[in-house]
């Protein structure tokens, strides 16, 4: 119920910051009588009046279950070990966006399938690493040779000469 | 007869016969692997959708609903865990036939009743899509714009307990759908100078990131996959039911077929309510109802039956009024929009290629989902052997690689991780994912018929209110909102009222 309440505020929050940057957009004689800031405008009114019924409804919730009894640490340190085990999944992603440039794609790919999979619970073994490379060759195929996608070469060409 | 011949032609075109196939494959193969759902697997495919023909594209992506729908109940009934949603209701029957050594007959039953179910399912939708469509032809830029906010409001109000959010997510999605450069005025929006954003945030993107990326998130952040832990599929090989089990087990056929038309016509019911709903009539209406929950045959086909007559069903309002009713209709609608067809009531004169020629292609999925589903099987069980930790990293090569083919932009690789963090949040706090994806692909079209409507009375919001077809939908759209709202006070009342004794 508090993660509920704090999105809420958070949400009301990006209701007047949408609504400012939408009155900034500029304005032009195309757009007609109602603008390009028209429906945005009304979003955000929209999301205004519904997170502040959120806020209401999580207080009126707060209120009828009582006084707020903390959560067991274990299961709170359980649950926040859960996200952030699931937020590391987006750093593997963040990681791979960040070398893809320079290492190549084929290479990258590779790299991303290790590391996914052990991160998910496998263990080194000759066999992760030939899926590893297994993986990364026909994903290089399928993209850059059979459907002409042109993915990163990174450092190669210039090693190649 | 027109029709017939482009279905004609569509179903005797290789491309369009290969989309099926290969749609039909990769749906029972997604469909087959828990956490994988006929979304996910359809949502992987849209990149690759861009660079082909229009009717190819609809009509893969429509294959992989149909194959899924199958696909979801071999592990269902082979390891207990529904594939899909709508796999569930298997389960019970499936397993328990599994365990007394019939899993090929279950497999049997459920793919002779996807299979008739899928057919049904078809023949509804060729009937009723176009007269609907017709109908929907007297609708003006205020209708449809009623209509846009009625879709979202349906959806919305299915949200179990939580209308608020589910409406929050709707307006979230419409707000993404306005970056971008305008497409009246030219004015950018919401682009913070970055040249990237001119031509808006593409909806494949977000459907990538809050399905697929999210749930990868979700698999991470669960009970670590221990080394060793190996699947008990087991051994099966497919059996399938004489003509005399088939007539035996009509009735719960009847059900399912019946069940799953109306469920899949109804925007955000879906293939799961259609599978329990008719187990549960099928167990009613059966002359051995002791046997539902220890191996029926009728626990089976009722619900596998069901949830195929919804993969056909559910595409009636998509392709009449062009508003999707669920995750998978959502992507679909992608696929058409990607190329430029708005579905509704325009698209059977504009595209009538297109339409029929889906009806032709969705024919053909569902006699290759028979014939590939004989074949299938023992790849399906190889393929649930796999450690989940393989099957995690493909998905996240395939998400990386894919998206990057679409634009070969690494900045869209970025907005798909934005996306996978929001959806993860949005399931944590419990905000339901559908209303987003509505308001960011119906955004578009509820904007512009929203100012094409004003523009006739010079910025006059009344003209809601004089359009009669207008008045009704958004006088329906209150009405949703307004009983569920009520539903959710009774619902929070009444913990109150029992926990009050036993305060005292």
């Amino acid at each position: 119920m508090r993660g509920t309440l704090i999105t809420a505020i958070l949400l009301f929050i990006f209701a007047v910051v949408f609504w400012f940057a939408a009155d900034a957009i500029p304005k032009s004689q195309l757009g007609g009588t109602v603008g390009a800031d028209g429906l945005p405008k009304l979003l955000a009114i929209a999301l205004g009046v519904l997170s502040a019924g959120l806020i209401v409804q999580s207080l009126l919730a707060m209120k009828a279950a009582g006084p707020a009894v903390p959560a067991e640490p274990k299961r709170r340190s359980g649950n926040i070990a859960r996200h952030l085990w699931a937020a590391g999944m987006i750093a593997i992603g963040a990681v791979y966006l960040i070398v893809v440039p320079y290492l190549g794609y084929m290479l990258s790919v590779g790299l991303l399938l290790l590391t996914v999979a052990l991160y998910n619970g496998k263990r080194p073994s000759f066999g992760l690493l030939l899926f590893a490379a297994l993986g990364a060759g026909f994903f290089y195929l399928m993209f850059v040779r059979l459907l002409d996608v042109p993915l990163p070469a990174g450092f190669w060409p210039a090693l190649v000469g | 007869m027109e029709g017939l011949s482009y279905a004609w032609h569509a179903v005797s075109s290789m491309p369009v016969l290969a989309a099926a196939c290969g749609g039909v494959l990769w749906g029972i193969l997604g469909g087959a692997l828990p956490g994988v759902s006929p979304s996910i697997a359809m949502a992987l495919l849209l990149p690759f959708t861009y660079s082909l023909p229009p009717l190819v594209a609809v009509v893969l992506l429509a294959s992989v609903y149909v194959g899924a729908e199958y696909g979801g109940s071999i592990p269902a009934i082979l390891i207990r865990t529904p594939g899909t949603n709508s796999a569930a209701a298997t389960t019970i029957d499936g397993y328990a036939m599994h365990l007394q050594g019939r899993g090929g007959e279950a497999l049997g039953l459920s793919l002779v009743g996807g299979t008739i179910g899928g057919l049904f399912g078809l023949i509804l939708l060729t009937t009723l899509t176009e007269s609907l469509a017709n109908l929907a032809l007297l609708f003006t830029p205020p209708a449809y714009f009623a209509m846009g906010i009625l879709g979202i409001s349906v959806i919305a109000s299915l949200s179990e307990g939580a209308l608020l959010k589910g409406l929050i997510a709707g307006v979230l999605g419409m707000m993404i759908a306005t970056v971008g450069t305008d497409p009246i005025s030219g004015v950018s929006r919401f682009t913070f100078g970055d040249p990237n954003l001119l031509e808006g945030i593409h909806f494949i993107l977000i459907m990538l990131g809050i399905f697929a990326l999210s749930e990868l998130m979700v698999q991470a952040g669960e009970s670590r996959w221990r080394e060793g832990a190996v699947s008990e599929a087991g051994k099966a090989t497919l059996k399938l039911p004489s003509l005399k089990t088939l007539w035996r087990l009509r009735r719960a056929q009847g059900i399912g077929c019946a069940l799953g038309a109306v469920e899949g016509a109804i925007p955000g019911a879906g293939g799961s309510v259609a599978a329990f709903l008719s187990y549960n009539e099928a167990r009613r209406w059966s002359k051995e109802p002791e046997k539902f929950g220890h191996g029926s045959e009728e626990g089976v086909i009722a619900p596998e039956t069901a949830n195929n007559v919804v993969s056909a069903t559910a595409l009636v309002p998509t392709l009449s009024f062009g508003i999707p009713g669920s995750n998978s209709t959502a992507i679909l609608l992608g696929g058409f929009l990607i190329h430029g067809l708005q579905p509704g009531p325009l698209l059977f004169t504009s595209n009538p290629e297109i339409v029929y020629g889906l009806f032709g292609g969705l024919f053909t999925a569902n006699l290759l989902m028979f014939l590939l589903g004989m074949v299938i099987l023992g790849p399906c069980i190889w393929l649930v052997k796999r450690p989940k930790p393989y099957l995690m990293a493909a998905i996240f090569g395939l998400v990386v690689s894919g998206v990057y083919s679409i634009d070969h932009s690494l900045f869209d690789l970025w907005i798909v991780l934005a996306a996978g963090i929001v959806g993860y949040v949005m399931r944590v706090l419990g905000f339901p994912h559908l209303p987003l994806i509505l308001g960011l692909v119906l955004g578009y079209m509820i904007e512009s018929n929203y100012r094409r409507a004003l523009l006739m009375t010079n910025g006059d919001h009344i003209v809601f209110l004089q359009d009669n077809v207008s008045l009704g939908l958004l006088t329906c759209a209150a009405l949703v909102i307004g009983v569920s709202a009520v539903r959710e006070i009774r619902r929070w009342r009444k913990p109150l009222v029992i926990a009050l004794p036993q305060a005292q």
